[in-house]
């Protein structure tokens, strides 16, 4: 157990340091996500294809196979059962952010729904006007305006930032599930928090199955694709949330370009 | 003082975009958009059709209630310039064809569901605005789908939809110049790749 909290401990110091470190944002002032570095894109190419493998050959057949062999029904209540396990991770969250109504609905929920939803099956709250508002150790960050710092893909975990990682780690530690089970045998211990990470993953996956197929199949350059977009979506994180619109309100440089289009059109 | 100078920078910045959009209908564009998502619920989603006649009316609707030479033209950015007018008008159909297939495919998964509008957001571009809508998700919190619409004269179009934060317009652009930048055969290479996707 220590060793597991001495790798904890130099995994975030890690990333803490990264984060320091990330003076550069891949993106510009108007949040358009810019062409990266080429040492960093070549490295995160080569990763980006090792866990597309792994995705192809493991997990995505996986997820499928799950899809096979339950119906939409049991599927709902088996990711409303995952959530609630982590409206705890939300409440604190929404604590460290000083959102302190968010929090109580969060632990609103995870008491309605804990009991009179059946450990989480059904989103009895979510019936009642409580609705799910979701808070990771990543958007306090963001709130406590901590930069991004650059795109970079983790072998396994896939997309991510050296803030995001950071929040992913903290999320894990502050997750009841490891909580509850940090004095347990090992063994249990084990059993446990491996059963509920596998659960997790297929769960995800089977969420995303068409979604990232159709990306793919429209997609010339599908790292580009998923790099954009997971930048992109990352926007409304920020400590300056005022300005919604920042994010994607390119400008078309309209004149200069409607003039070309004119001379093309008049070809 | 800190606080001062950010109300000066908020209104600077409140005014400017006023300004800018002083020309936007805003209740308008909003009409627009609803008008354009009413009728592909009611009149392709909902309908008593064939498939045959539901890609043809979404084909249809598409074209009207998109400028899809204002968004290709955005999507190729610098490489617009330097293609040709060939060039130009081939990728702008090959964009096309594949953004009608791919949407009227996965169209029907808004069976059922209805948009929330929320009002409208100012653009910094001319003409342009932003109207916001929901969408209930099947699970979880429902999407923030934005519009981006550009009105000219008495007319609108949609220029780009923007799902949770992500900009259609903008992950194209990406992928597009970062395929011809690497592409040996440039434009032409993005082109082909493009009519092949849509002829699978």
């Amino acid at each position: 157990m220590c060793g597991k909290f001495r790798l904890l401990a130099a995994c975030s110091l890690m990333a803490l340091v990264t984060v320091s470190c990330a003076t550069q944002n891949d993106k510009n002032t108007s949040g358009i996500p810019q062409e990266e570095n080429e040492t960093l894109e070549s490295y995160n190419r080569g990763m980006f294809k090792f866990n597309y493998q792994i995705d192809k050959y493991v997990l995505k057949p996986v997820a499928k196979g799950y899809r096979a062999v339950t119906t939409p029904y049991v599927r709902e209540r088996v990711n409303n059962a995952l959530a609630n396990i982590k409206e705890p991770i939300s409440a604190f969250n929404h604590l460290l952010q000083g959102e302190f109504k968010e929090s109580g609905i969060n632990l609103s929920r995870l008491a309605i729904n804990s009991t009179l939803g059946l450990a989480g099956m059904y989103d009895v709250a979510g019936g009642w006007g409580l609705q799910q508002s979701k808070a990771g150790f990543d958007d306090t960050l963001a709130k406590w305006c901590v930069k991004d710092g650059p795109f970079i893909v983790l072998p396994l975990f896939g997309p991510a930032t050296p803030r995001s990682t950071v929040g992913m780690i903290v999320d894990a530690v502050t997750n009841p599930i490891y909580l509850a089970t940090l004095d347990a045998p090992s063994s249990t211990e084990d059993k446990v928090s491996y059963g509920y990470t596998a659960i997790s993953v297929i769960a995800f996956r089977e969420s995303t199955l068409d979604l990232l197929d159709d990306l793919e199949r429209n997609s010339v350059d599908f790292y580009t694709t998923m790099r954009s977009a997971f930048l992109q979506n990352r926007q409304n994180k920020g400590c300056l949330n005022g300005n919604e619109n920042a994010s994607y309100d390119f400008d078309f440089g309209y004149e200069e370009e409607d003039q070309i289009f004119d001379e093309m059109e008049a070809d | 003082m800190k606080k001062n100078l950010f109300v000066a920078l908020f209104t600077s910045i409140f005014l400017f975009s006023a300004s800018a959009n002083a020309a936007v209908d805003a209740t308008q564009a909003e009409n627009f958009v609803k008008k354009v998502t009413k009728e592909g619920i009611e009149e392709i989603i909902n309908a008593n059709v064939s498939q045959t006649v539901k890609d043809e009316r979404f084909e249809k609707l598409f074209n009207n209630a998109l400028d899809l030479n204002f968004i290709g033209q955005f999507v190729l950015g610098r490489y617009w310039r330097t293609a040709t007018a060939a060039q130009k008008k081939d990728f702008i159909n090959a964009y096309r064809e594949l953004n009608i297939k791919t949407w009227s495919k996965r169209f029907d998964e808004f069976k059922g569901k209805n948009f929330t509008f929320k009002g409208t957001s100012p653009s910094n571009s001319a003409n342009q605005i932003f109207v916001n809508s929901l969408v209930p998700m099947d699970q979880g919190e429902p999407a923030k789908v934005v519009w981006r619409v550009k009105q000219t004269g008495d007319k609108f179009k949609i220029v780009d939809i923007i799902i949770e934060n992500v900009s259609l317009a903008i992950t194209a652009r990406n992928e597009y110049t970062a395929y011809i930048k690497s592409a040996p055969g440039g434009i032409d290479d993005l082109i082909k790749d493009l009519q092949n996707k849509t002829k699978v």
